[in-house]
């Protein structure tokens, strides 16, 4: 509505400018749309080549051709009509000419238009010199030489199984036809390397078939097109688009707008450095420069542009990158992303590492230690126990071998006396008699050895001698009054703590108060006592505990054999009970030892450790 | 006359003492028993033949003690151990002693005859050696001085001609003294006659 307006009041009014009159202005000619992302960065480049732009200290004026969807001579006379009623009263100091039909319509209609103003050109293609009018000399600009042969001979170096290059082009008579022009020369630098196929002027949707059926075997080179066969208009990045997501092989192009949409890249000159040059050289002029004699620097040279995820999705070798290549989203490795952190995070780790690999070799050292400790401790167990299971075997052997010895030959002499067939009922009945009576004594053997220690592996716990002692009174006290015998306990006026098999100590006590009261059952009464004491040494020492009776004491001689199992001074005495009093108490790591109390009666001692 | 082997048993367990006795007799041995060291060196006739079963184990005086006061004495019976209990060190001091063999309780008839009969074998072979050793020794001494003189010359090799020098008589008188002394001795040839100073020469201490 407004444009509208605006197109009325510009008929109405031969002069329509309403900025201020004194101020310089730039007049740039497109020829796409203004929409086409190269112009938004070349528009950009101009804008910071030509700072007093910003500075409004110059008018920056813009028009459009839209090419390839308007043109035509009816179009360009239209064109005219415009920019003489805009620009008519107030023509600007400098005209960019920005594309190939920008260029040729200034050309055309510069004297009528605008006489005398100086045309700096850009994006004009060196390939499309030759279909213009000569250039006057106050028409200055870069040629563009997109350097297509070096993307090419790259594209091929990248893709070394590539046998075929596929070249897509578009219809729109400037650009795309420009393209294709230069194109075709270009690619004979490859011809010979590998086949070469131009898709040009084929409606959209049958280049994307086209590109699907490639196969990895082909690289294709493309600058986008404006219009496809069907004559549709396209931006170069949308056609460029649809190609990407139909192309079954690598794609490479000659404009920085494209780099990043999927393409592997290639070498270019961005637009906002071609912007931004002409920016400087419209500066220039608009400075009094004269057009004939500015030198037009050369244009910077073309940069090489990769896309790191196209170089890994089509498996591309990276030690054959150029090293002056511009690798872009190359997602930067951790290492590089976060190094500082990483070498603090890694020294930490190592530290920890360190740190729990002393921890466990320490924690292993400790293990072993224990271990070998334990081994040691176990071994000790094991040999007293060994010692215990070697006596009572050695004591059980002599106590049950002879019954059975008895019974054996008894046995025998029974047969031989059957076979005699004399009638011999009264011997034999006596034989008989004999066997079952050692048979029992043999099973008696027995049953006194499992009271005394069966079932019991050894306990190893804390207790009070002075409380052995009393338990151990309390439970012979009545056996002992019973044959008469006192009985006198003097404990220690401490406690007195040893380590072991509580009921085992209390069978070797209860062992030696009976034999010290068996010794004199005899005696008169005053002797008819024993007495029983515990002392203790210093802490950590022996605790001696005695048994003393008053009796006839120990024949000197037997008092070393006194502890052998099969040892016995008594008519019914079974020899065991001294024999294993003693292995007892030695495998509690004390000693037991047996003498004649100097005012008479004999005199047990039991030496016990002390905890 | 020679009188019936006796064996002696030595053992403090009356039960086993009388079951070996009972086995020996119905087996058909003489054998006695004693329940101690000392009844048996009271009681028993030590220079009869026969042998001794003891026990290893014994109160007062072991086995081992009073086989070694055995052999203090001169006493030559063969011993037979027999223990409840036997340990390598007792059965090695026991037979280092000569004891005939070395039993453990309860021992198998067989076993036990065996070991017996093996001990009555050499106590006889012994008292059959001695006894033949002494009718030798009886019959030397039979010799008259001469005719010692003579014998101890024969024995080492001299000719009738070189005794008569030595001894100073006259070679007829040691033809004569040499008929005599070969009588006496019993022996009727030279070769004999050096035979019986051989085994005379390994009696002599």
């Amino acid at each position: 509505m407004r444009k509208l307006l605006g197109l009325i009041l510009l008929c109405a009014f031969p002069s329509v400018s309403i900025a201020a009159d004194e101020q310089k202005s730039v007049l740039v000619l497109y020829s796409y749309s203004r929409l086409m992302p190269a112009v938004f960065e070349a528009d950009q480049g101009l804008r910071e080549g030509l700072p007093d732009v910003e500075a409004k200290r110059v008018g920056l004026y813009e028009e459009f051709f839209d090419e390839p969807r308007f043109g035509g001579e009816a179009y360009s006379d239209l064109m005219v009509q415009l920019l003489r009623g805009k620009y008519g009263s107030r023509p600007p100091d400098v005209i960019v000419a920005g594309g190939f039909e920008a260029l040729r319509f200034l050309l055309t209609h510069r004297e009528r238009l605008f006489p005398g103003v100086p045309v700096v050109h850009e994006g004009i293609m060196v390939a499309s010199v030759p279909s213009l009018p000569s250039l006057p000399s106050d028409v200055i600009g870069n040629l563009v030489d997109p350097d297509v042969p070096r993307t090419l001979a790259l594209a091929l170096r990248l893709h070394p199984r590539a046998t075929r290059l596929v070249v897509v082009t578009g219809k729109s008579p400037g650009h795309d036809r420009e393209w294709e022009q230069s194109l075709r020369a270009d690619v004979a630098s490859v011809r010979g390397r590998v086949a070469v196929e131009f898709l040009s002027g084929l409606p959209h949707e049958q280049v994307l078939g086209r590109l699907a059926a490639l196969g990895n075997e082909a690289v294709v080179f493309t600058p986008g097109y404006l219009m496809d066969g069907d004559g549709r208009a396209f931006n170069p990045l949308e056609a460029l688009r649809g190609m990407l997501s139909a192309s079954t092989a690598p794609i490479y192009v000659p404009y920085d707008t494209m780099l990043g949409s999927g393409v592997v890249g290639g070498y270019t000159r961005t637009f906002r450095t071609a912007g931004r040059e002409t920016g400087r050289l419209a500066d220039a002029l608009l400075k009094g420069a004269d057009p004939a004699t500015l030198r037009v620097p050369p244009p910077e040279p073309a940069t090489l542009y990769l896309d790191w995820r196209e170089i890994r999705r089509w498996g591309i070798n990276d030690r054959l990158i150029p090293d002056d290549a511009i690798v872009q989203y190359r997602r930067p490795s951790l290492w590089d992303a976060y190094r500082e952190q990483l070498i603090i995070g890694g020294l930490a780790l190592l530290l920890q590492a360190l740190l729990i690999l002393w921890l466990l070799t320490e924690r292993f050292r400790r293990r072993r230690a224990e271990r070998t400790a334990e081994k040691q401790r176990f071994e000790l167990a094991h040999a007293s126990r060994r010692a215990v299971a070697g006596e009572l075997t050695a004591a059980i052997a002599h106590e049950i071998n002879q019954p059975l010895g008895a019974i054996l030959s008894n046995a025998e002499a029974a047969e031989l006396m059957l076979d005699s067939g004399a009638d011999r009922r009264v011997e034999l009945r006596e034989i008989l008699a004999d066997i079952r009576r050692d048979d029992l004594r043999a099973g008696e053997v027995i049953r006194r050895l499992r009271t005394l220690l069966a079932g019991r592996e050894g306990e190893q716990k804390s207790f009070d001698v002075n409380e052995l002692v009393l338990d151990a009174v309390a439970i012979v006290r009545s056996e002992a009054a019973r044959r008469g015998v006192a009985l006198e306990a003097r404990t220690a006026a401490v406690p007195v703590s040893t380590v072991g098999d509580r009921i085992q100590l209390q069978q070797v006590l209860i062992n030696l108060i009976l034999n010290a009261a068996d010794a004199v059952v005899g005696c008169p009464e005053a002797q008819r006592l024993v007495t029983l004491s515990v002392t203790a040494s210093v802490p950590g020492g022996m605790t001696t505990l005695t048994v003393r009776d008053r009796g006839q004491g120990i024949p000197e001689a037997n008092l070393s054999r006194i502890f052998d199992s099969f040892f016995t001074t008594k008519g019914h005495g079974m020899g065991l009970g001294l024999s294993i009093a003693r292995t007892l108490v030695e495998a509690h790591g004390g000693r037991i030892h047996a003498a004649n109390h100097p005012d008479g009666g004999a005199l047990f001692s039991v030496e016990l450790r002390q905890t | 006359m020679m009188s019936t082997p006796l064996i002696h048993i030595v053992d403090d367990d009356d039960s086993l003492r009388t079951a070996v006795l009972r086995l020996l007799s119905a087996s058909g041995y003489e054998a006695r028993g004693y329940a101690s060291t000392g009844d048996f060196l009271l009681h028993a006739n030590l220079e009869g033949p026969g042998c001794l079963l003891l026990d290893l184990n014994l109160p007062g005086p072991s086995g081992l003690e009073l086989q070694e006061e055995l052999l203090r004495r001169g006493v030559t019976l063969p011993v037979v151990f027999l223990t409840g209990r036997a340990g390598v060190p007792e059965s090695v001091r026991a037979m280092k002693s000569g004891a005939e063999d070395f039993l453990t309780k309860p021992v198998e008839r067989q076993t036990l005859l065996e070991a017996l009969d093996r001990a009555l074998a050499r106590d006889a072979s012994q008292r059959a050696a001695r006894d033949g050793a002494e009718r030798l020794l009886a019959r030397f001494r039979r010799l008259t001085p001469r005719e010692r003189d003579v014998f101890e010359r024969i024995v080492i090799g001299r000719l009738n001609k070189q005794i008569a020098d030595e001894l100073g008589i006259a070679e007829r008188t040691v033809k004569l003294q040499r008929a005599q002394l070969m009588e006496k001795l019993g022996v009727g040839s030279a070769a004999e006659l050096g035979r019986f100073a051989e085994r005379l020469k390994s009696l002599s201490p």
